[in-house]
Formats: C-alpha cells, sequence, structure tokens
C-alpha cells in the first residue's frame, strides 16, 4: 500500500472546512477508500454538498448497522468509479428518521427501502417506503437485523403470530 | 385520459424465464407498457444475518452460496475485505490464480447470457450453440477447481489449488475454442437481422439516466459510461494485467449483448496473459482466526456489474455486521426506466438485457381490472406470443 492518497485527504480537509467540528470521525485507511462520520444535524448539507459540488453522483449502496442506542447508516458513495467514500451518520434507535437522498441520487430508491425493511430508519421524503425485501404481514415492530432481535426470537415471533 | 384503459400485469414472482422469483406490476395501456412497479424479496434468505452467527472460515462457504454463477466474485470480494482488516497480504501467485479463475467465470456468465438471450428472442439454435460451448469453459472450471459450478478456490490467505503444468496445456487449448467461438457469435449478432430485430433500439438506457439510477456493469458500459471496478479500484491482480474496457453506445439490449461479447475476449486475453506471467511461489498464507477490531468496503467487478461488501468486525471470530449488494440490485432501477415506454413483447428480452439473477419458474398471470377476467401464462407461452407478435409489427 505505498500508492499516494492525496486526493483522498484533500477531499476530507474540504469536509472538515465546510462543516467543521460536525466531522465526528474521519479515515482514509487505503487509497481509494474514505470513512467520515458525521453529525446528524448536518447531514442534509454534507449530502448535498458531496452530491451537487464534489461528483459524489454514484451510491453504490446504503447500509444499516446497529451500534447499540443508535443505529449508524452509512452512505456508500462513489466519484467517477474510483473513489468510495463512506459517510456514515447514526440516528436514535427509538425514532431513527433520515432526510431522504432520492431527490439527489435516484438510484438510492431500493437501497433506502432495504434499510426501512431491515433496521426501521424512515427516510423523510421517499415516495414509497412499502416493503421490498420482508414478505407482506411482516410484524411491523421486528426489525431483523437489530441485534436485539435474534434469529431465534424472530422465529419465535413469527411463528408465534400464527402467520404459519 | 388514459387511465381508464391501462391495465395491470403482474410479471412474477414465478418468472417466465428465469428460474428465481421475482415480480414487477406492470402497468399496460393496449401493447405499451406505462408503468412497472418492482418487487424483490423472495428469496430473501435472511444471509446477512446469519453471517453474523457464524465464524469467518463458515461464511467462506455461505458467502459462495450467495450466487451461484457468481460464488467466485462474492468469495474474492469477501477474502480480500477479510485479509485487508487482518493486514495479510496474499502471495502473488495466488492473486493471478483467482484473477484467472474470475475471468473464466466471467466467460462462463457471458456464455449462459448469450444462451439466455437468443432463447428470449426465440433463436433456439444460437442458444443451444452457445450453451455447447459454455461446456468448454465449465470444464476448464472443473479441471482447475473441482468443481463446475461453486468453484471453492478462495479462502482467507490465498486459493486453496494451484495449476500445474498439465493443466495449462488443457486451458490454452479451451480458450482457443471460446475465443474463435465468441468471434463467429459476434459476427452472427452483427450480421442475421432477426437478432438485430428484437434488439436494436430495444430497452434504451440513455446514459444521463444510466447514471443517474446508478446503473453498474456491463448494462451501464452499454450506454458509453466507461466504468469497470478492475480497471478504476483494480484488486488481485487487475493492476498488473493490460486489458480495454469494452463500452458501446448504442444503450440498447444489442448495446448489451456486443460488451459481452467483447469482454469474453477481452477475458481471454486476461487469462492468456496471467497464465504466461503467473509468479513461483505459494499459493496461501497461515493467518489468525480471530479478526482484529475493524471495517472496510471491499469492491469486486462480477460478471454482472459492481459487486460491493461492507465488513465490520469486532475482535472475535465473527463478524459483528456483514453487507452485501450484489449488481442486480444495482440495476433493478434503471431496469424499470428501459421497460416503460416499450412493448409487452418486448419484456422479456430486455429484463434478460441486464443479466438478472433472481430465481423464477414459468408462470405468469395476466389480470383485466375493467372486467376482472384472470388468466395465466407460462413463460413459454409468453416467448411465443412475442415471437408470433413480432412479425406483425
Amino acid at each position: 500500500m505505498t500508492e499516494e492518497t492525496t486526493e483522498e485527504n484533500e477531499i476530507v480537509r474540504k469536509m472538515k472546512h465546510l462543516i467543521g467540528k460536525n466531522v465526528l470521525e474521519s479515515e482514509v485507511p487505503r487509497p481509494r477508500r474514505i470513512f467520515i462520520l458525521v453529525n446528524e444535524k448536518v447531514f442534509g448539507k454534507t449530502i448535498r454538498y458531496l452530491t451537487k459540488k464534489m461528483g459524489f453522483t454514484h451510491v453504490s449502496t446504503i447500509t444499516g448497522v446497529d451500534v447499540g442506542k443508535e443505529i449508524e447508516v452509512i452512505y456508500h458513495l462513489n466519484r467517477g468509479g474510483k473513489i468510495e467514500l463512506s459517510l456514515k451518520v447514526r440516528v436514535a434507535k427509538d425514532k431513527p428518521v433520515l432526510p431522504t437522498i432520492t431527490d439527489l441520487i435516484p438510484g438510492a430508491t431500493l437501497y433506502e427501502r432495504e434499510v426501512h425493511d431491515l433496521l426501521g430508519v424512515s427516510f423523510e421524503g421517499h415516495r414509497d417506503l412499502s416493503p421490498i425485501i420482508l414478505p407482506e404481514g411482516w410484524p411491523p415492530d421486528v426489525y431483523p437485523l437489530r441485534k436485539e432481535w435474534t434469529i431465534e426470537k424472530v422465529q419465535k415471533r413469527i411463528i408465534k403470530g400464527g402467520k404459519q | 385520459m388514459m387511465s381508464y384503459r391501462t391495465i395491470r400485469i403482474p410479471f412474477g414472482p414465478q418468472h417466465p424465464f428465469h428460474i428465481e422469483p421475482e415480480c414487477f406490476m406492470f402497468e399496460v395501456d393496449g401493447e405499451r407498457v406505462v408503468g412497472v412497479k418492482p418487487r424483490i424479496g423472495y428469496v430473501h434468505r435472511g444471509i446477512e444475518k446469519a453471517i453474523e452467527d457464524r465464524t469467518f472460515i463458515q461464511n467462506l462457504y455461505l458467502i459462495e452460496r450467495i450466487c451461484g454463477i457468481c460464488s467466485h466474485a462474492h468469495t474474492t470480494c469477501y477474502t480480500q475485505a477479510i485479509e485487508e482488516i487482518l493486514g495479510a497480504e496474499i502471495p502473488p501467485r495466488a492473486r493471478f490464480i483467482r484473477t484467472i479463475i474470475a475471468e473464466l467465470e466471467r466467460i462462463h456468465n457471458h456464455y449462459l447470457w448469450l444462451g439466455l438471450a437468443a432463447h428470449e428472442i426465440g433463436f433456439e439454435t444460437f442458444f443451444m450453440y452457445s450453451w455447447r460451448d459454455r461446456e468448454i469453459v465449465m470444464d476448464l472450471l472443473e479441471l482447475v477447481s473441482g468443481n463446475r459450478v461453486h468453484y471453492a478456490m478462495n479462502t482467507i490467505g490465498g486459493v486453496r489449488r494451484d495449476i500445474i503444468p498439465e493443466m495449462v496445456k488443457k486451458i490454452r487449448k479451451g480458450l482457443d475454442a471460446l475465443e474463435e467461438r465468441m468471434k463467429y457469435y459476434k459476427k452472427i449478432a452483427m450480421t442475421e437481422p432477426t437478432i438485430s430485430k428484437r434488439m436494436t433500439g430495444i430497452g434504451i438506457l440513455k446514459p444521463k439516466d444510466a447514471l443517474a439510477l446508478c446503473a453498474v456493469g456491463p448494462t451501464l458500459r452499454a450506454s458509453g459510461i466507461k466504468r469497470d471496478v478492475r480497471a478504476d479500484d483494480p484488486y488481485i491482480a487487475y493492476d498488473e494485467i493490460p486489458f480495454n474496457v469494452i463500452t458501446y453506445d448504442g444503450c440498447d439490449v444489442m448495446s448489451r449483448l456486443f460488451v459481452r461479447c467483447d469482454e469474453t475476449l477481452e477475458s481471454v486475453n486476461i487469462i492468456r496473459y496471467a497464465i504466461n506471467h503467473l509468479p513461483t511461489g505459494m499459493i496461501r498464507v497461515r493467518v489468525p482466526r480471530r479478526v482484529p477490531e475493524g471495517e472496510t468496503v471491499s469492491r469486486v467487478e462480477a460478471p454482472r456489474g459492481e459487486l460491493i461488501h461492507y465488513v465490520k468486525t469486532n475482535g472475535t471470530t465473527k463478524p459483528e455486521r456483514y453487507k452485501v449488494r450484489s449488481p442486480t440490485l444495482g440495476n433493478i432501477p434503471s431496469l424499470c426506466k428501459m421497460l416503460v415506454g416499450g412493448y409487452i413483447a418486448d419484456i422479456p428480452i430486455v429484463v434478460a438485457g441486464i443479466d438478472p439473477c433472481f430465481s423464477c419458474t414459468d408462470r405468469q398471470a395476466f389480470v383485466n381490472v375493467s372486467n376482472g377476467k384472470k388468466w395465466i401464462w407460462s413463460g413459454e407461452e409468453l416467448r411465443r406470443y412475442a415471437v408470433k407478435w413480432y412479425p406483425k409489427e
């Protein structure tokens, strides 16, 4: 790993310039990879800046991670097929709401629905958050990728619910 | 207003031409498709959750089974992610062997697709021939890995089997045959009017839409966008092997066919180069079973497009979170765009055009909303309908 990471560090620097202390964590582990955790308050501003000004117009996918009391949503954004920037934002587990990015990147529509299905994060402004992965009639409070829902617990709940 | 005339047609979950379930709700006005709503998840097996419950070695086998065709792409993506967190450098010979298998897999996928595409347009001879020749590459994969489908070549720290000189001779012979046949198929596709009539100008995806809808792989490259993970974000041995990224700018199914034909020829050259420059030495290194805390994003150009895995580890023998996004999901929004404005008869070839990877059985229901009349068509019937309908135009 002797390749240069100048461009990546420059992006991180620009981000810090834009939102200052709201960049909570940043890391460039290797060429073409950036991880940035930003404050929830500035998420809308950050994603607009990245798509409109920095050329991160491709969203590879959106990942949701259960990190205890919060859910970390990671937007894997890409510029020109090369640099993969993972923009992370944390939302409270009891009321996880984020603004949609489908107005900026229409290709994100299925990824947002997937995170909505499996981790219960709601995306404000998304036109249709109906189930895309989970079956019809799935209990509305069961989010399979949250840590409190172990495989056994999900099975117990589904069978108990009389669906089987 | 046309709304009183539109009819909703559920296309799937049992699918007419692939063996995997997936539903598209079509809104049609006469023969024209005016709206599409996709619904997936019929084969959601909870693999991401299951991965969290298994050790890194067990996961190797689970991840191999995410997909039957792109099994090597998934394990490559997985192993390189774990190796990155471990800080393990795999031997050069292992990187080259991974590349050879990856390209053989691409050739296999593109031959398979060519046959399926020909089948969708009712060109059965083409289908039979390309699937006959697909056997050549399957034999090569079996020769090297011992398996025709799940090659099980990758392991964390390298590969499990070596390529020995006796194999090389057979691989070269096989590659010559595959190259010659693919050149012939490309010639047929260029000159045969039945193919041109069914594919040219069908399933249009403009470059602007392809980028906005985040299309990936051959679908994106057939819209003239030069993007390929192998070239843009090199992994395994791709930074040491010269190759061209194929693009066509027809934006239709025909271009998608040409992209795959040329990519196959390019893959043949990549394998030849890799065999000629195969480094000597070990094929794997030993790695610890416990993976330190960390996270990474791993990308691979699977035969169908960009494949991305995200992994977060917590210092134990099992991952904290594992996320997989396969290329087909990335192409579904673009597929919906291609279908709107087209004819019902073009649905099979346009859907096949992105080389989708979801399962399906042979059935489809038509519902006339105005009188509630329902009828069922098998995939075969729909295909026949499409083949019969076309000469009328």
